[in-house]
C-alpha cells in the first residue's frame, strides 16, 4: 500500500520514504488549511471558514470569453489573476434540473479522479471552486491544440508513423499512470485525447472513470463508446480490468494508422460481428469462459486472425508496430497486453523514432476544446459519432 | 516512481494530513469563528425580536436577561465529542439498509463528516443534518449507487429526500471538492494474502533480503511466539488476526484522528500489531529484516541493513503511537460516563446553535447571493419566527414518532424565543 516502505524494487530508493513522508507532511501542512486559515480568520470573521477558503481559490482566477457550451457544462477561457498571460479552461458544470439526486455521477467521477491524478499525459485539474447559485467550477489545464479526432479527420493534415508513435506513446503513458493509480478511464477515444500548445497529448473526460473494484465485486458493462468497446464489455462482463482501456487504445492506434475508425458498428450486435470478422470469433478455445458471459452471442465462426492479418492490414506500422497492435487487440482480456507491457514494447525504440513534440502536425482547436470539455461523459453530440454509452446502467451493478 | 510518491499526490495527503498540533490549531480557529458568529446571530435575532414586540417592553422577557450576558458556546473538545457521536450513528444508519451499506461506504461517509467539521462547527451546522447527506454522497463516490428516494426511504423516521440532499453542496464545499478517501482495508487484505502464502510455503522473499527463502519464511511463521488467544493452526491464527484488525479499522480507526495523522498502511499495521503482535512483527521483518544482532553490528552489516534497521526503528515508533491512539477509543454508546457528558454537550448545543443556519433546505431553494462580507441578515424577522415554529412542530412530531435511528432527543425540546 501507499507509504509502505516495502513495495519497490530498490530498497535504497525506498528506505528513506516513510520518514521523508512524515517530514514532508509536517512542512506541507502550514501551506495548506491549517495556517492559511488561522490568518484568514482574523481578516474576515463574517464569512464561514469554508467560504473563505473557497473565496481564496475563486479569486485566483479571472473568467474570460466562452469557449464552448454543451448540455452538461459551459467552458470559459480563464487566467491566473496574478499572471494574465497564463491560460486555463474553466468548466462550469450546470445544475441539472432533471437530476434530483444532487451532483451528477459524471461530475462526481470527473472531480474525484482528476483531484488524484497528476501526470503529464492526463489533463490537469488546477482547482475547484463554487460560484454563486451553487455552481461547480473546474479549473482545468488549457489545451488549445484540439484533439486527435480533428487531426485524423482533417485531410489537409499529413502525418506519418513517427507522429503516430509520438501520440500513442503519450496516450500509453497516460493510461499506464491511471492504471497504476487503480483508475479505469472507460471512455478512451480520439476526441477525448486533447492536445496541449506544446503538442503533448492529454487524456481528458473522466466522467465514466472509476477505481478498480475489489475482487468479485461487479461493475457496469455499459461503458466506453461503442467503436472502442472491447468484446468482454459487449458480452456483458461485470468484472473486468485495465484491459478494457488497452483495447480502446488499440482501436485508437488502428484509427490513427487508417484514418477511419477500424470497427464502426451500427449497434452493439453489429459491433460484435465486426470484431469477429476482423479478429476472429471468440470461443472457449481461444478465450476460456467466454461462453459463460451474459450476452455472449456469435453468428459466424471466423477463425482467429494471425500475425499476417495485422501485417497486411497495417503495413505503415511496420512488423514491430503490427505486433504491438495485435497484442492490444487480443480477444481474451487475460491475454491482452497490459498498459505496462504496451510501454515495454520494442516498437517505441524501433525506427522511426517518435516525432518530437515541436515537430508534430497541429491545428488550432480552442473551440474544439471548449466543445470537448462541455460534453457529458461518454456522450458525443456530432452526428456520425452518436454511438456513445449515454447512460450508465446502475441496475447492472446490483 | 514508488508508491510513496503516488500517495503524496493524493488529496488525502495534500489536504487532509496534519500534525497533532496543526490539527488542534485548525479546530480551535474553526471554533472561534463559529462562536463569534453564533453570538452575533443570536444578538441580531434578539434585537429583531425586541423591536418587533414593543408592547413587551413593560413585561420583562423571561430568560432574556440571562441570555443577554453571554451565550456559552461549545469548546473544540465538545464539538469533537459530538461529531464522534454522529460518526458512530453513521455506522448504525448504514446497518438499517437491506443489504447493509458496505463498510467502505460507511467509512468514507465518516471521514467526510470528520473532514467537514475541521472547518465547520456543529454550532453552525448540526451534525444530524449533515450525516445522512455524507452517507448518501459516499454511496455516489464509492460506486454503491442507489437513488436518493430509496436512500431516504431507508432512513427510519420521516426524513425526506430533500432533507438528505439539502446540505450536499455545503458538504462538498467543506470537503474542498475532494472525494477520494484512502482506506486501510485493502492494505490489510494484501498483507493477509501474503501471510497466507508464506504459511503455505509460497511466500515471495523481498529482493533486498537474500537470506529469506520460501522455506525459511514458512519455518519462521510456524515458530512464532503464540498469540494472546490460542489458535488451532496458523491458518486459524491469521484468520483471527485478520478479523480483529478489520474490527479495529472499522471502529477505532474511523472514530479517532488516525486518518488525519497517519497513512493507510501505518493504520492497518498499527491495528495488526494490536491484534497479534508477534505475527505483525514477523510480517514487518519479511520486509525490513529483523533487528540487527548487536554482536554482528561492528563487523559485517551492510549499508542496506543499517538503513533498513534505522527505518524499522522509526516505523515501529510511528506504529506504536498510532496503536496507542487506536486503543484510546471506547464507543460512546457503551460508556455511561461519556454518554452523560454527551447529553450535557447536546443540551449546551441547543442553546448555541446558530439560528440563521437552521433551515438548510431554504438555503438550497434560494441560494444566497451574498458577496463576501455580508453579515448574513438572511432571515427576516417574520421568517425567523416562522422557522422557529416550524422547527418546534417538526421536533414534536419527531418525538411522537417513536423509533428514530438517531435515538431519542438528547435533551427535551425547549422552544427558542
Amino acid at each position: 500500500m501507499a507509504l509502505s516502505p516495502f513495495a519497490s524494487r530498490s530498497p535504497s530508493l525506498t528506505v528513506a520514504s516513510p520518514n521523508s513522508a512524515l517530514r514532508l507532511k509536517a512542512s506541507a501542512v502550514p501551506r495548506s488549511t491549517g495556517q492559511a486559515v488561522a490568518t484568514k480568520a482574523q481578516s474576515n470573521p463574517e464569512r464561514e471558514l469554508t467560504e473563505q477558503l473557497n473565496d481564496d481559490v475563486r479569486r485566483k482566477y479571472t473568467k474570460g470569453k466562452k469557449l464552448g457550451e454543451g448540455t452538461y457544462a459551459i467552458v470559459y477561457l480563464g487566467h491566473f489573476r496574478e499572471d494574465p498571460s497564463s491560460c486555463v479552461a474553466i468548466k462550469k458544470i450546470k445544475v441539472n434540473a432533471e437530476y434530483k439526486d444532487g451532483l451528477t455521477m459524471d461530475a462526481i467521477r470527473e472531480v474525484k479522479y482528476l483531484q488524484e491524478l497528476s501526470h503529464r499525459n492526463v489533463i490537469a485539474l488546477h482547482d475547484v471552486f463554487s460560484s454563486k447559485d451553487q455552481n461547480l467550477n473546474l479549473v482545468l489545464e488549457f489545451l488549445p491544440g484540439g484533439d486527435l479526432e480533428m487531426l485524423i479527420k482533417d485531410g489537409d493534415i499529413h502525418y506519418g508513423v513517427g507522429d503516430v508513435k509520438a501520440w500513442m506513446g503519450m496516450l500509453a503513458r497516460g493510461v499506464w499512470f491511471c492504471h497504476e493509480n487503480f483508475v479505469l478511464h472507460r471512455d478512451i477515444k480520439p476526441n477525448n485525447l486533447l492536445i496541449a500548445a506544446d503538442g503533448e497529448v492529454k487524456l481528458a473526460d473522466f466522467g465514466l472513470a472509476r477505481s478498480f473494484a475489489d475482487p468479485y465485486l461487479n461493475m457496469t458493462h455499459q461503458v466506453i463508446t461503442r467503436w472502442y468497446r472491447p468484446p468482454e464489455l459487449l458480452f456483458g462482463a461485470k468484472q473486468y480490468s485495465g484491459a478494457v482501456d488497452v483495447w480502446s487504445m488499440g482501436m485508437v492506434f488502428a484509427e490513427l494508422l487508417l484514418r477511419v475508425p477500424l470497427l464502426a458498428g451500427m449497434s452493439d450486435l453489429d459491433q460484435i460481428s465486426k470484431i469477429c470478422e476482423a479478429f476472429g470469433t471468440p470461443t472457449e478455445e481461444n478465450w476460456p469462459g467466454v461462453t459463460q458471459l451474459a450476452n455472449y452471442v456469435t453468428d459466424k465462426a471466423v477463425p482467429l486472425q494471425g500475425r499476417d492479418f495485422f501485417l497486411r492490414q497495417f503495413p505503415t506500422a511496420g512488423p514491430v508496430g503490427a505486433d504491438l497492435l495485435m497484442s492490444m487487440c487480443v480477444l481474451d482480456p487475460r491475454k491482452r497486453a497490459t498498459a505496462l507491457q504496451v510501454l515495454q514494447h520494442k516498437w517505441w525504440t524501433a525506427e522511426p523514432r517518435p516525432t518530437k513534440n515541436e515537430d508534430l502536425p497541429r491545428k488550432s482547436g480552442t473551440k474544439k476544446m471548449g466543445d470537448d470539455l462541455a460534453r457529458r461523459g461518454g456522450d458525443n453530440d456530432d452526428g456520425p459519432f452518436k454511438n456513445a454509452a449515454r447512460q450508465l446502467d446502475f441496475g447492472g451493478m446490483k | 516512481m514508488i508508491e510513496d510518491d503516488i500517495y503524496r499526490t493524493s488529496s488525502q495527503f495534500r489536504l487532509w494530513s496534519y500534525t497533532e498540533s496543526s490539527l488542534n490549531t485548525l479546530r480551535t480557529t474553526t471554533n472561534n469563528i463559529a462562536s463569534e458568529r453564533v453570538r452575533a446571530a443570536l444578538r441580531r435575532a434578539r434585537e429583531r425580536h425586541l423591536s418587533a414586540t414593543p408592547s413587551a417592553t413593560g413585561t420583562p422577557q423571561p430568560g432574556s436577561d440571562a441570555e443577554e450576558k453571554d451565550i456559552e458556546c461549545l469548546t473544540p473538545e465538545e464539538e469533537l465529542v459530538l461529531v464522534r457521536y454522529y460518526c458512530e450513528k453513521t455506522v448504525e444508519l448504514g446497518d438499517t439498509y437491506r443489504p447493509p451499506l458496505p463498510t467502505n461506504v460507511r467509512a468514507t461517509a465518516i471521514q467526510y463528516l470528520r473532514r467537514f467539521y475541521l472547518t465547520n462547527s456543529p454550532m453552525t451546522y448540526h451534525p444530524k443534518s449533515i450525516m445522512a447527506c455524507a452517507l448518501f454522497v459516499a454511496t455516489k463516490t464509492d460506486n454503491y449507487y442507489m437513488s436518493l428516494r430509496s436512500f431516504a426511504e431507508g432512513i427510519p423516521g420521516d426524513t425526506t429526500p430533500d432533507d438528505v440532499i439539502a446540505p450536499e453542496f455545503l458538504l462538498m464545499q467543506g470537503l474542498r471538492f475532494t472525494f477520494d478517501v484512502r482506506h486501510p482495508f485493502r492494505g490489510l487484505e494484501g498483507g493477509v494474502m501474503e501471510l497466507s502464502a508464506i504459511a503455505q510455503g509460497q511466500g515471495k522473499p523481498a529482493p533486498h533480503l537474500p537470506q529469506h527463502t520460501p522455506e525459511t519464511l514458512k519455518e519462521g511463521i510456524l515458530n512464532l511466539a503464540p498469540p494472546a488467544v490460542p489458535a488451532s493452526s496458523i491458518t486459524d491464527r491469521i484468520g483471527r488476526a485478520h478479523g480483529a484488525t478489520r474490527e479495529l479499522l472499522k471502529s477505532a480507526a474511523q472514530m479517532t484522528d488516525a486518518y488525519f495523522l497517519y497513512t493507510p498502511s501505518q493504520i492497518w499495521l498499527a491495528a495488526f500489531l494490536i491484534a497479534d503482535r508477534p505475527l505483525a512483527e514477523f510480517y514487518l521483518d519479511t520486509k525490513l529484516g529483523g533487528p540487527i544482532d548487536p554482536s554482528a553490528m561492528e563487523t559485517d552489516t551492510s549499508n542496506t541493513q543499517n538503513t533498513l534497521s534505522e527505518l524499522r526503528t522509526k516505523l515501529l515508533q510511528v506504529l506504536a503511537d498510532c496503536a496507542a491512539l487506536l486503543q484510546s477509543y471506547t464507543p460512546l454508546s457503551s460508556d455511561p460516563d461519556q454518554m452523560k457528558s454527551l447529553k450535557r454537550i447536546a443540551k449546551k448545543l441547543y442553546h448555541c446553535q446558530n439560528p440563521e443556519k437552521v433551515n438548510l433546505k431554504r438555503d438550497t431553494a434560494a441560494p444566497r447571493l451574498t458577496p463576501a462580507g455580508d453579515g448574513g441578515t438572511v432571515t427576516s424577522e417574520s421568517e425567523t419566527e416562522r422557522l422557529a415554529k416550524k422547527r418546534k412542530l417538526e421536533m414534536e412530531s419527531k418525538q411522537r414518532g417513536g423509533h428514530d435511528v438517531f435515538g431519542p432527543e438528547l435533551v427535551p425540546d425547549r422552544t427558542r424565543h
